[in-house]
């Protein structure tokens, strides 16, 4: 099983950009400990030549025309997208400086 | 450059964006009204929910960029997989809005081709095409004081990225599989291939090792050339850098750099990066893509002439130098021109006309950057100028001028050649008269001539020409002149 | 409200007893009025104009158009993962407490153009995480009738609406069970359809090989009238079965051949851990089942044990990377502290703060099960148990008709109760999850209370597609055991 230490907890935490307090550290190395300690007895399953399942329908790849379909606007004419976006300078999304 | 004790070892990934109208998994458009990328356009002004990746959208694959893949592949030898699956690559980045991009890891849509590469010598070499997949540009992002501006107009894109193998040794073969590349996806017209604009992207992995080894040295992979001279330069810079490190005892780290035209240098990328676990995983959102071998056949029909096909054909129909075959295939518009051209003048003018094009054509495109579509020069004004040689009308110098000045001013040829005063005097009569004055003037030397000094034919051209104010038919002279010599 | 169906609300507005407007007032009313915290937003305007809408139909047409019409002025909540062009999405998320989509979701317009009234969003566990509807950042929702007990999740908000007279029907989703066990916790009706016969367009995803949408509702013919007009191929949605609607109206009349109806009880799901009424409640069901004719056969799913396992990977890992987008650039909450961050890391996780607890353990979870040197072990397998498991259906469907169980372990738990151990929560999905990874259509329809009259549920099961067969025989079921 794979070693659930304080250490891996705040790389992954670190990969999925999320802060994680010292407590939080803690009890969530504990629980995930846990959890894939449950999770291992997949182990006990036979699984060999056996494909596995992403999907469960069996179906052929749908596609679409290379037909254009406008974007929308809001009623003043300025891209819906925009609407929800948290801070807009210039209709671009704003964020930090990207060094 | 020459390394006697190392060699270096190339591949290269070209990340094409397909000329589809619409983008890879939504409706937005890719292209504004007057064909510019629409990466250029006003900002954020063909986003929809889907390319921007709002909660609850979902992808639906265009049918077109998987026909545009196909086209890539069969065009490479590759074989193209009955069933290929999109994957998820993860990863932060402002201009990722689904903060992960939709591509192909394990089965891509094509894979094992390969196309030759002329070299230097004259001889080709095959460089393997590892594999050709599909994927979704990401946005922009515009750098600003004290912060960044993202624009997704340019996100969900389609792409195919064309990953080679490691098969080349020098900053030449590598141009040379660039520009091999390029003309394919030109003339399959799935990609507009310019490179400035940013649909045609080459990421180049460069390592050296011990000449004669057979343990590939650690890689390094140098991003951000938006040229071919750039490209060749960045790996000439980075073979160079590497060779330097390992003989002053270093090690070549793995990671990314930068290559700055104006230093004429990459640089590395590493402090802003750390290494990617990208975590790919099957897209459950997209179901496996299967491509039935009814589809890939029809798509085989419809595949234009290659260049490879074409250049053959130049050289085995045409008798033409494979040199020019290549200049005449490297673009699909020079490639085109030559073809109608060619159609307007006769199959026994093709290499005339090929050297007009590699000539005179080939200097005007590079002094001006133009390509012949932005010029006056048409079809017709070729077909017309080698017809003109051919016929004794005008010389092979008058020729030249005519296509400058077509290409400037688009006249009609025949009215090129009566303002320039390009008709040259071939009749027989005028020139043995202009003859008679100069064999006149020259006694010395005619004298001279008969008592066997061979050079001074060429004296006697020259005064002829001179006399007839360079209008003389210089294929006619030396004949009319010697016979004329030897009757006094 | 005297009116339980959409039949009798149809009746009572063509016989002029009750108007559009007056139900949805009605329903609005009771909504702001309840304790129970079902809902997040009500959208009492839009509502009444929608209503509004529906009595000038009827007035023109005399009565209501119920075959252009089918749900006109019919008062539904929608679970708020939906999104709903101009409607505050929230996704029970402090993340989406700000967020109006630009869009709405394929169900909710096809809903909404069939004419029902939608009366807001539906309180949830956060992104439909969740067994117990205690993870929303709104609040718990609390049980319909036992105020000190959960509605059971992520739909809790949804059954705990319906039961409690707040909304006549109401859209869930159902990714582990979590239409299924909150209907058998408040004793409604609930179907998850087969994966693919209803559009994830508009569906905020969680586990997109696993989410279904599907109805909460009184009856078993409201769950087949809303699906009717939910369900079929969505262009949109690229896991959409290219398949139309279905006839799942027909189903309500088709009566069971119950002397060559074979219905399948497997062994797995009645080991220990079923408490006393729940297993006394669903073997009575089957019992009836029998006295019908209909044979009940013993079969076996030998990969149920790993059910949980497969879930806890597959579902997160889905998750994680689903979950990714919410970066406070385009769209929902950002912090004033988060452009302060140092860099562009520190950014993202002060906008990702907002994700509670539940939340970061899976996305923690999931990011750990497909990172480098860990994918083989965990998500592939997991992949692989998977088909395992379909292969159990399928295999068990060569012999059986439906499968007969329970849809929990336990009827309704206390707040509170389990909240400190997740993977006991967990593991209370144990019956509902395969049916998941199988893509099968299940539902919960009520089959009994326990001794302290919390409702139980039984779970039915088909095989892929055979939906409508399901929709038959709880229709029977319903209508049988009332009398």
């Amino acid at each position: 099983m794979a070693q659930v230490d304080e250490a891996l907890t705040r790389k992954v935490a670190d990969l999925a950009r999320l802060e994680l307090t010292d407590v939080e550290v803690r009890t969530f190395t504990h629980q995930l400990g846990e959890i894939l300690k449950y999770v291992d007895q997949l182990k006990r399953a036979n699984v060999d030549g056996i494909e596995p399942l992403t999907h469960p329908l069996d179906l052929a790849t749908p596609m679409r025309e290379d037909r254009i379909e406008a974007p929308p606007r809001d009623a003043a004419g300025k891209p819906k997208i925009l609407t929800s976006a948290p801070d807009v300078l210039y209709d671009g999304y704003k964020v930090p400086p990207i060094l | 450059m020459s390394h006697p004790e190392f060699e270096a070892v190339i591949g290269l990934e070209v990340h094409c964006q397909l000329a589809t109208d619409t983008k890879i998994f939504c409706g937005c458009p890719t292209r504004q009204a007057d064909g510019r990328s629409v990466a250029d356009a006003a900002v954020n002004g063909a986003v929809c929910p889907v390319c921007a990746g709002h909660p609850g959208s979902l992808p639906v694959l265009n049918k077109k960029v998987v026909e545009y893949a196909v086209r890539a592949g069969l065009a490479t030898h590759c074989t193209i997989n009955p069933r290929s699956v999109f994957s998820r690559k993860n990863y932060f980045y402002p201009d990722l809005p689904k903060g992960y991009q939709i591509s192909q890891y394990d089965l891509p849509i094509c894979e094992h081709g390969g196309l030759e590469i002329p070299l230097k010598n004259g001889e080709t070499k095959r460089v393997s095409i590892t594999r050709i997949h599909m994927e979704e540009d990401a946005g922009k992002n515009i750098h600003m004081e004290g912060m960044s501006l993202v624009n997704l107009n340019r996100a969900c894109v389609p792409l195919i990225e064309i990953v080679s193998g490691p098969d080349m040794k020098s900053s030449d073969e590598a141009g040379a599989y660039l520009r091999a590349l390029h003309a394919i996806v030109t003339h399959l017209g799935i990609c507009d291939g310019n490179m400035q604009e940013g649909n045609f992207r080459c990421d180049a992995n460069v390592s050296v090792m011990p000449k004669g080894s057979t343990q590939l040295g650690t890689r390094a992979e140098v991003k951000n050339v938006n040229s071919f001279r750039y490209v060749e330069k960045a790996i000439d810079h980075e073979i160079q850098r590497q060779i330097e490190v390992i003989r002053g005892g270093g090690k070549i780290v793995q990671e990314t750099r930068l290559y700055d035209a104006d230093k004429d240098a990459t640089f590395s990328m590493r402090s802003k990066e750390e290494a990617h676990d990208y975590r790919y995983f099957p897209e459950p959102d997209l179901i496996p893509l299967v491509i039935e071998k009814a589809w890939i056949e029809q798509i085989r029909g419809t595949l234009p002439e290659l260049p490879e096909q074409k250049r053959a054909r130049l050289v085995g129909e045409l008798g033409l130098s494979s040199y020019d075959a290549g200049v005449l295939t490297s673009t699909i518009s020079m490639s085109n021109f030559f073809d109608q051209a060619l159609k307007l003048a006769d199959k026994s003018l093709a290499k005339p006309l090929a050297n007009l094009l590699t000539g005179e054509v080939a200097r005007l495109i590079n002094e001006e950057t133009k390509e012949i579509g932005d010029s006056k020069l048409r079809p017709e004004h070729l077909a017309e100028a080698v017809k003109f040689v051919a016929a004794g009308t005008i010389s092979s110098t008058g020729a030249k001028t005519l296509i400058t000045a077509a290409w400037k001013t688009g006249d009609a040829a025949s009215t090129i050649v009566d303002r320039e005063g390009l008709k040259q005097v071939s009749d027989t009569g005028a020139l043995e008269t202009i003859i008679d004055q100069v064999i006149a003037k020259n006694p010395g030397q005619a004298a001279d001539f008969k008592a066997g000094k061979e050079k001074l034919l060429g004296f006697f051209v020259g005064q002829v020409m001179k006399e007839s104010g360079g209008k003389a038919n210089p294929t006619m002279l030396q004949d009319l002149i010697r016979k004329k010599l030897s009757s006094i | 409200m005297n009116a339980n169906t959409i039949r009798q609300v149809h009746d009572a507005f063509d016989q002029k007893k009750l108007s559009p407007t007056e139900l949805t007032h009605e329903y609005l009313k009771a909504a702001k009025a309840s304790k129970h915290n079902a809902y997040i937003t009500i959208a009492e305007e839009r509502a009444l104009a929608q209503a509004k809408a529906a009595e000038q139909v009827i007035a023109r047409d005399g009565r209501v158009p119920r075959e252009r019409l089918p749900l006109l002025g019919i008062p539904i909540g929608i679970k708020d993962l939906f999104t709903i062009d101009g409607m505050r999405t929230t996704c029970a998320s402090k993340m989406l407490d700000n967020y109006f989509p630009p869009y709405t979701a394929t169900v909710v317009d096809r809903l909404e153009a069939a004419g029902a009234v939608t009366l807001g969003k539906l309180n949830m566990d956060e992104f439909a995480m969740g067994g117990s509807n205690e993870n929303s950042a709104y609040g718990p929702v609390k049980h319909p009738t036992h105020s000190d007990r959960v509605p059971g999740g992520s739909s809790g908000g949804s059954a705990t609406a319906v039961k409690a007279g707040l909304c006549l029907a109401a859209l869930g989703t159902d990714t582990g069970g979590s239409i299924r066990l909150p209907a058998s916790y408040c004793g409604i009706v609930g179907m998850k359809p087969t994966y693919g016969r209803v559009s994830r367009y508009g569906l905020v995803a969680f586990a997109s090989s696993l989410d279904q949408a599907g109805p909460m509702t009184n009856s078993v013919e409201d769950t087949a009238r809303i699906l009717q007009v939910m369900s079929g191929h969505d262009p949109r949605d690229s896991t959409s079965a290219p398949r139309p609607p279905g006839d799942w109206i027909g189903a309500l009349s088709k009566t069971p051949d119950w002397k060559s109806l074979r219905v399948g009880v497997p062994k797995e799901y009645f080991v220990g851990g079923l408490t006393g009424d729940v297993e006394k409640a669903v073997q009575s069901s089957l019992k009836w089942f029998e006295s019908k004719g209909a044979q009940l056969v013993p079969i076996s799913l030998p990969h149920t044990e790993y059910a949980v396992a497969v879930y806890y990977v597959v579902a997160v890992c889905e998750a994680s990377s689903n979950l990714a987008r919410y970066d406070g650039v385009r769209f929902g909450v950002r912090p004033k502290e988060a452009l302060e961050a140092p860099d562009l890391a520190g950014f993202y996780k002060r906008v990702r703060a907002a994700f509670g607890p539940e939340v970061k353990r899976r996305i923690i979870l999931g990011t750990f099960a497909l990172s480098s040197g860990y994918y083989d072990a965990y998500y592939k397998r997991a992949c692989q148990v998977r088909r395992l498991m379909a292969q159990d259906f399928a295999k068990a469907f060569e012999q059986v008709d439906v499968i007969a169980a329970p849809v929990s372990p336990t009827t309704a738990f206390k707040l509170g109760e389990k909240t400190s151990d997740p993977l006991q929560m967990y593991l209370n999905d144990i019956f509902t999850i395969p049916v998941n990874l199988a893509g099968l259509p299940a539902l919960s329809v009520p089959c009994g209370e326990d001794s302290q009259k919390l409702p139980i549920g039984l779970q039915l099961i088909g095989p892929a597609f055979g939906d409508e067969k399901l929709i038959s025989i709880a229709q029977a079921f319903e209508q049988g055991r009332r009398t």
